[in-house]
């Protein structure tokens, strides 16, 4: 059963006079359970094939689909640019559930919101689609959950403080409890140790991998061949396009762990 | 809800918002001291330009004035909407008032007025001096001067010149007036007045408050030792204040005559065709009190004296009709007037006062109608052109002056807070910028582009709200403190006075909180701070996450 399923995408950027290529016709599966890594050169398109696969972003072609359904309006019909009436548009307002409920995402300067302390951090992506009415009672109910997944990071002692008092790794870990709140059916992670040190980095590794044992599916862009190690597939991206591991590197050992992903040609 | 959250911490945590609310608040502040001062001298103009004035004025802007006001009154005395109508006559003079070692000569307009009807039709009476201080002592009738003794009875008080004297006495109907207080200062203190009829005297403030303070200066000194009225009976003429005492720059005035002196007013009759008899008319009359209406032009330029009394100088009173080819009397010509001010019983709308203005008209109008009413032409052109309007269409020269200068400040100082529309919509810019990484975060976790746009929207409305309540609250703080800082500045430097009340005629800075006003003036602070923030606001709504996460 595959969780997402990426068609033909094509994402390019104007550069000037040229245009840059960044995903020429790639498509992708994700079977659900799965953690994959996708590997690739800085600036080979990794963190945007994330994005659009995690509805952040909008190709310029093809579609990408969750649930069987698409998440991107026809090629013809789509926009590269939002306005405020985007939200009366069903295709954008289902990305933005998307986002909300189906979707978690981990960066890699974790991107916490620097006024608010941990727990209100956590508590703003559970709390983002709650309605005015029941504010109070959602309230309660995402706070449980948010202490929850707080205790699950090991942060249960540092809810109140701000991202400016906590370190690399700890801010990492508020980002993934940031991202799990909801308990999204997949979880971006796009470089998620790329600003750590190696022992944060290992313990934020181990912490992913806990989660996909739990059955989370993980979705993981990185360079380094040692953290795609922590993946049960390993893709990597060359020339815009997904190609199949090269026999004889120790990230793509561990893709027999899992299912044979469609290769781009 | 998460908009409203965010909201508050970005407004608690962001330093330079507070820039944005401190400038809405001195633009609040700043427009609601402006219309609560001119808002008060709008209402101070309308009160004092309407306290010489019933509630509609019947006339015919004519010197020659116009006949038939006995009928017309008589006519409507009776109407249930009518509670008082009272003639009144407008005319020309000089008027000459000395005391010893001044005497002044100065053009006047000479109102006639039945003093009994006039202070039930407007408030007149408010505005006397004299009558303030002795209720029940003025009059136009024939009157002495009133002279202040030495009382016999009283025990001698120290003077202030040195050694001791008896406090002076007063005249009746003053002294009886005197007997009230004694007893009323009995009654409430338990011990009679301390030398109750000295200028000075520790229990002055006790007959201020009953109007019986005998005021220093005020009264000529009997030079018996006994009080009296002195000199020739002679008509009251009551001043405009202004001609006979000098404002000084704290708002009190200084008078340079004492009531009962003698004045002189010269008067030129008119003829109903309009011709100025050249042979003057001299009147003498006795200072009878001072006026004050709070109007400059009118306190320096008017005195009042009886209706009958002015009629007969002037020649309008009723007269023989002499038949000029027989040189018979045939009949009576009728008296005639300036004006007609009519008091209607409270409770009437504006339409009923406007339905009722047009019947007065029809009414006078209608006299012609009568045949037992015989004019002849000259007299029926006078009638032909009398009108009835309310007092605000009389005054409407000078109210719609002011209404229209506080509107022209009010825009004024409204494109002045438009300087705090662009500082937020700056500010709120610079916060979207700021803010841009976190706008991609909150799309990025499921916000909508119009959910980020209100976070924003919202910002400003919380800015227009914090900085709306502290202005009104500043606003409020000045208004009712105006009159107090004034006088604190003035403590600091007189060169610091703001408000001379010897050029503005107002005692104090008019100022008068609306509190309509205030709430419109609190709803524009947070319409506006709204519109400042709305560029920022549909910036934040349609950035990309991606962009917005992206951005250096």
């Amino acid at each position: 059963m595959n969780e997402l399923e990426a068609r033909g995408l094509v994402k390019q950027y104007e550069m000037g006079r040229s245009n840059l290529v960044v995903l020429h016709d790639c498509d992708l599966l994700i079977p659900r359970g799965s953690f994959t890594a996708i590997m690739g050169k800085s600036g080979s398109g990794k963190s945007t094939l994330l994005h659009i696969l995690g509805a952040l972003d909008v190709p310029q072609d093809g579609q990408v689909f969750f649930d069987g359904q698409p998440i991107f309006a026809p090629p013809a019909q789509r926009r590269h640019t939002t306005g405020i009436g985007d939200v009366l548009s069903p295709v954008e307002r289902r990305r933005i559930r998307l986002r909300r409920t189906a979707f978690g995402f981990v960066f890699q300067f974790y991107h916490l919101l620097p006024e608010l302390n941990v727990l209100e951090n956590v508590l703003l992506a559970r709390m983002i689609g709650a309605s005015a009415w029941r504010w109070l009672s959602a309230r309660a109910e995402a706070r449980r959950d948010a202490l929850a997944i707080l205790q699950r990071v090991g942060l249960e002692q540092r809810l109140r403080h701000r991202p400016a008092e906590l370190s690399g790794g700890e801010r990492q870990r508020v980002a993934i409890a940031r991202a799990l709140v909801h308990r999204p059916r997949v979880l971006f992670a796009d470089e998620p140790t790329g600003n750590l040190d190696a022992e944060a980095g290992a313990n934020i590794m181990q912490l992913l991998h806990a989660l996909h044992r739990e059955g989370q599916t993980i979705v993981m862009v990185t360079h380094d061949a040692q953290i795609a190690q922590y993946a049960d597939r390993v893709l990597r991206l060359e020339h815009g396009r997904l190609i199949a591991p090269r026999r004889g590197e120790d990230a793509t050992a561990r893709t027999t762990l899992g299912p044979t992903p469609p290769i781009s040609t | 809800m998460y908009k409203l959250f965010l909201t508050f911490r970005y407004l608690r945590k962001q330093l330079i918002v507070h820039f944005a609310i401190a400038a809405v608040t001195l633009c609040v502040a700043l427009v609601l001291v402006q219309r609560s001062v001119m808002g008060g001298w709008v209402e101070q103009v309308k009160q004092r330009a309407r306290g010489l004035l019933g509630d509609v004025i019947v006339d015919n802007q004519s010197y020659a004035g116009f006949p038939l006001y006995e009928e017309f009154i008589g006519r409507i005395s009776a109407w249930p909407e009518i509670e008082q109508a009272t003639p009144v006559l407008y005319t020309y003079g000089l008027v000459r008032i000395s005391s010893p070692g001044f005497e002044m000569t100065r053009p006047v307009s000479v109102v006639g007025i039945r003093y009994g009807e006039v202070i039930r039709v407007n408030a007149f009476e408010k505005g006397l001096f004299y009558e303030a201080y002795y209720p029940g002592t003025t009059h136009l009738g024939p009157q002495r001067q009133p002279m202040l003794g030495l009382d016999p009875n009283a025990a001698p008080v120290p003077s202030p010149m040195g050694g001791l004297v008896r406090p002076p006495a007063l005249p009746e109907p003053y002294q009886s007036a005197l007997e009230t207080a004694r007893r009323r200062h009995q009654e409430r203190f338990g011990r009679p007045l301390d030398a109750p009829n000295a200028v000075d005297g520790p229990d002055n403030t006790f007959l201020r408050e009953h109007g019986l303070a005998i005021i220093p200066g005020e009264y000529a000194f009997s030079e018996t030792d006994a009080p009296e009225l002195a000199g020739e009976p002679w008509p009251g003429l009551i001043f405009g204040r202004d001609i006979v005492a000098t404002r000084q720059s704290d708002g009190r005035y200084k008078r340079r005559f004492v009531r009962g002196r003698l004045a002189t007013v010269t008067l030129w009759a008119t003829s109903i065709g309009g011709a100025v008899d050249p042979v003057p008319i001299k009147q003498a009359f006795r200072y009878a009190d001072d006026s004050r209406t709070g109007v400059y032009e009118i306190d320096s330029e008017t005195v009042y004296c009886d209706f009958d009394l002015l009629q007969g100088l002037m020649g309008m009173g009723p007269a023989d009709r002499i038949d000029p080819q027989t040189e018979q009397v045939v009949g009576r010509t009728p008296p005639r007037c300036s004006q007609i001010q009519i008091k209607l019983r409270p409770g009437l709308d504006r339409a009923a006062v406007a339905a009722l203005t047009e019947r007065l008209a029809r009414t006078y109008h209608g006299l012609l109608d009568d045949p037992s009413i015989r004019l002849d032409p000259r007299e029926q052109s006078l009638v032909v052109g009398v009108t009835a309007v309310t007092w605000e269409q009389s005054q409407a020269h000078i109210i719609g002056p002011v209404e229209r200068e506080r509107m022209m400040v009010t825009i004024l100082f409204g494109i002045m807070s438009l300087v705090a529309v662009a500082l937020i919509l700056c500010i709120l810019y610079m916060v979207v910028l700021q803010k841009t990484r976190d706008i991609g975060i909150v799309k990025a976790i499921g916000g909508s582009s119009a959910g980020v746009a209100a976070i924003f929207l919202l910002y400003g409305a919380a800015v227009g709200v914090v900085g709306g309540v502290l202005g009104c609250a500043l606003g409020v703080l000045t208004v009712v403190s105006l009159n107090d800082i004034q006088e604190f500045l003035i403590r600091l430097s007189p060169a610091l006075r703001v408000w001379d009340q010897s050029v503005y005629s107002f005692d104090s800075i008019p100022s008068e909180v609306n509190p309509v006003e205030l709430l419109v003036i609190l709803a524009c602070a947070v319409a506006t701070s709204m519109a400042g923030s709305l560029g920022a606001a549909l910036r934040a709504g349609m950035m990309q996450p991606v962009e917005a996460i992206r951005y250096e």
